[in-house]
């Protein structure tokens, strides 16, 4: 067997890592154990550092690029500084693996907040490789803590050690890189340093803005159009906002919409924006812009509520831009209503029951039984839960005709709706119907009629309850010992009798429970 | 790229469902609707915008019409689950993998009628551990999934599909280009190791690593690494969240230098596909470092991210999703 020895410097060293193990000396020759291998030992840090360098200084670019590449892997102190020699190698190869290695030091929560660094990293966003420029932009916010880091200098003037302070302002020469980096030739960057020129302090004039709201690069337009609140009265600026109200994109269209939504409150010019967008080729941007210039107050025309309102049956459901449209439409008074209405027989079950809810909430549609009623035939669950919890506590006491339509439901989640709105209905209709109720096929139904009873004391109930204990489920047999505990007087003497013959079934011992709860004598 | 058939075949997809489900009242016999498998509600969602943006996504290119909300169902139980022909479960959004024996033979049986189950991070490397954050193309279902379905179909195990699947070209085929990606022809779409790598080991023709288990002759279910992350779109197109990659690169002499490097971590075993080992050397605290390849070649671990990174793994997700809706539709 070979083995292998930890150098003493491995043993003393923080990074002594458990990658060599540690075996006893002996003097068994080596030769007689030969078949069997162990893995070269690993190098520690210092170690792995010190070739990293050695090869970063190597005349052939392989080693070089090796080197940065391994780097990344030990985020510390040296390994970053190493990595910024990368930075300046002829090739392009290391210097993108340099950066990247760098990102990986960042991501591996090296601090890099020295002012010196950050400068040195960020001048590589006038690299000439596009790579290494596209990687530099996107640290922006990483680097920009360093950047703008303010401090004190001092110098000595006349012999005379003075202080003075430094501005947060980024350095004036990677001022002109940030500037130019603008108007990059690569969209990425463009976009990256758009996007993050807050960070660096960089003011965007309008003409820059100008240029890049003519941008080919969607990603570009979509950020530039972030910045025209910026410059929103400027008028080259919004001359190319509404050259962009007619961009071939949806999403820039829309994205001007939104832009225009914004800036309508305090810049009424951006209205006109939104006025001529009603009549967008695509039906979504024409509703959605109609919908933001109803938000301002302003009437609609019918030909376009009527866009709306077929741009919503034809949506597929209620999501991204259809979901602002459909809750915007509220602000289109009672053409807005009906709507909602129309929408209530939408294909996609989300849609319903929204409008469902949206129009029982503006029109107090819970008032007409005759507006609720056929929702409550929806095939979707979850569309009748949402109207039943817009109905519920709501409703005005129900005729027999409608208690009846509750009842004869197939679903039974309704028919117990049904059985609950018995304690508004007058007691004639409560005899008439609640003897279906407690027949029903459904626990649920059965349970709450009982409980509904219970509560309303209608003749009989007691002996429904006392009945109801006998009953296979014990959801029902749970109902019949609640109505007899809210009805003590009566109650509690059904209870023990049923104790005294029954002291064995669940619902006895937890009829025994209350009982004792409410220090009644048990039998 | 494009297959008119296919098109002419997605615009009559309510023919393509099982006649085993049943259409329903309110006209979704014009818009297919999608089931999603949600245990706790909303108490865990991964990446909320993902399936919706993806139904609109399909609705746009593809011209199919499915209903943009997915139907969400807390147990497979649900007499809605006989309703609707494919099952989308985040296997990350779980709380755990156990499942009753009346949902696993209610699963059973929806997947023997005809109906699909996609399970999305059905395929989860061991290393990541709870990291949600990343994916890992191994080729094997994750553990917990392998055991869910040793319950389900006990006969039958997860098989890797190859990668001249269909199931790959059911809609796009291949990779995004430059048009697919709305970037000027000369515009570099991504870093040049990065695009290598792509395009011959991590994608290559646009697929991906997935397994499944066929129920009478029928890809039935299917497991991918998390794709949901590169699905999601905000109202102005543009995708969300941002996505990362990570690569395998080579330098001079680094089956050496790996190979003596200073490591601290621990070792684990991902299978390939071509079913031996990758060993993957991780630190604490550190994304994976490199991998050593059954072929004796050590390769570094890089990581990189940037707008144009993320729009072209984005892209490549959502055309994957379509294949695998689409195909699932379908079939």
């Amino acid at each position: 067997m070979k083995y292998v020895i930890r150098p003493l410097w491995g043993l003393l060293t923080p990074f002594c890592f458990a990658e060599s193990p540690v075996l006893p000396l002996t003097n068994e020759p080596a030769e007689q154990n030969q078949s069997i291998s162990l893995p070269p030992p690993r190098s520690n840090l210092e170690k792995t550092l010190d070739e990293a360098e050695n090869k970063l200084k190597s005349s052939l670019d392989g080693d070089r690029l090796a080197a940065a590449k391994l780097l990344g892997k030990y985020p510390n102190a040296r390994g970053t500084y190493l990595l910024l020699v990368g930075l300046d190698d002829d090739n392009a190869l290391v210097r993108r693996a340099s950066i990247v290695s760098l990102i990986e030091h960042f991501d591996s929560g090296q601090p890099m907040y020295d002012r010196a660094l950050t400068e040195k990293i960020f001048s590589k966003v006038g690299d000439p490789d596009v790579e290494v420029r596209r990687e530099v932009s996107a640290m922006i916010p990483r680097l920009s803590i360093g950047l703008m880091r303010s401090g004190v200098e001092r110098t000595v003037v006349n012999g005379r050690m003075v202080f003075r302070s430094v501005p947060a302002n980024l350095r004036e020469d990677l001022f002109k890189l940030a500037v130019d980096a603008l108007i990059d030739v690569d969209s990425i960057v463009r976009q990256n340093m758009l996007k993050y020129h807050s960070n660096l302090r960089l003011p965007i004039f309008p003409e820059t803005l100008g240029v890049l709201l003519s941008d080919k690069d969607i990603g570009v337009l979509l950020v530039a159009l972030d910045k025209v609140r910026l410059h929103p009265q400027d008028d080259t600026v919004f001359e190319k906002v509404e050259l962009l109200a007619s961009h071939r994109e949806l999403g820039i269209r829309t994205k001007v919409v939104s832009v225009a939504r914004e800036l309508g409150y305090s810049h009424p010019l951006y209205r006109g924006v939104l006025r001529k967008m009603m009549t967008d080729d695509a039906i979504e941007i024409a509703a959605q812009a109609a919908v933001e210039i109803a938000r301002f107050g302003e009437k609609l025309p019918d030909e376009v509520v009527a866009k709306i309102e077929a741009f919503l049956l034809q949506s597929p459901g209620l999501s991204g831009k259809v979901e602002s449209i459909f809750y915007g439409l509220s602000s289109l008074g009672e053409d807005g209503n009906r709507i909602y209405k129309s929408l209530t027989s939408h294909p996609s079950g989300k849609l319903r029951s929204q409008a469902w809810q949206r129009y029982l909430s503006l029109t107090e549609g819970w008032n007409t039984p005759q507006v609720w009623l056929p929702a409550l035939s929806d095939r979707d669950v979850d569309v009748r839960s949402a109207i039943l919890i817009t109905l519920r506590g709501r409703l005005p006491e129900l005729g027999e005709p409608e208690i009846r339509t509750l009842i004869d439901s197939r679903y039974a989640d309704v028919r117990a709706f049904g059985a609950e709105s018995l304690l508004s209905a007058q007691p004639v209709v409560v005899e008439n119907t609640f003897f279906d109720l407690l027949i029903d096929e459904d626990n649920l139904v059965r349970a709450t009629t009982l409980r509904v009873l219970a509560k309303l004391r209608t003749q009989g109930w007691e002996k429904i309850h006392q009945q109801s204990l006998h009953d296979q489920e014990y959801a029902i047999q749970r109902a019949a010992m609640d109505g007899l505990l809210i009805n003590r007087q009566e109650g509690i003497a059904i209870l023990k009798d049923y104790l005294s013959k029954n002291s064995s079934t669940k619902i006895a011992q937890a009829i025994r429970i209350e009982l004792q709860r409410m220090r009644v004598p048990l039998p | 790229m494009r297959f008119v058939p296919y098109i002419l075949a997605l615009l009559s997809c309510s023919w393509a469902v099982p006649n085993s489900f049943a259409q329903s009242e309110q006209g979704e016999k014009s818009s297919i609707r999608i089931m999603q498998l949600r245990r706790d509600g909303n108490l865990r969602i991964r990446y909320p915008d993902a399936l919706p943006s993806l139904l609109a996504f399909m609705n746009e290119h593809a011209r199919v019409k499915f209903d943009q909300d997915p139907l969400f169902i807390q147990s497979l139980t649900d007499e809605r689950l006989y309703e609707n022909p494919i099952l989308y479960i985040n296997c990350d959004e779980l709380p755990n993998f156990d499942f009753s024996v009346e949902e696993n033979d209610a699963l059973r049986q929806y997947l023997e009628l005809g109906g699909f189950l996609y399970l999305d991070a059905g395929i989860k490397a061991s290393f990541l551990g709870a990291d949600l954050g990343h994916s890992y193309a191994a080729w094997e279902e994750r553990p917990e999934v392998g055991e869910w379905f040793s319950q389900v179909f006990p006969e039958k195990p997860f098989i890797p599909l190859a990668r001249n699947h269909e199931i790959f070209r059911t809609f796009y085929k291949g990779l995004p280009t430059n048009e697919d990606l709305q970037l000027e022809k000369e515009q570099k779409r991504l870093p040049e190791t990065v695009l290598t790598f792509v395009e011959q080991e991590k994608w290559p023709q646009g697929t991906y690593s997935l397994v499944g288990i066929k129920v009478s002759g029928r890809l039935a279910c299917l497991a991918s690494p998390i794709c949901a992350m590169g699905w999601g779109r905000d109202e102005f197109g543009s995708w969300i969240p941002p996505i990362s990659f990570r690569i395998r690169e080579s330098a001079d002499n680094f089956d050496e230098t790996l190979k003596l490097a200073s490591f601290a971590g621990n070792t684990f075993e991902v299978t390939r596909e071509d079913g031996l080992q990758d060993e993957i050397f991780v630190m604490p605290g550190q994304r994976p470092l490199w991998v050593r390849e059954p072929t004796g070649r050590w390769r570094i671990f890089k990581y990189y991210s940037g707008e144009e990174i993320s729009n072209y793994a984005h892209s490549f997700y959502a055309r994957l999703g379509t294949n695998i809706f689409l195909y699932a539709l379908l079939n």
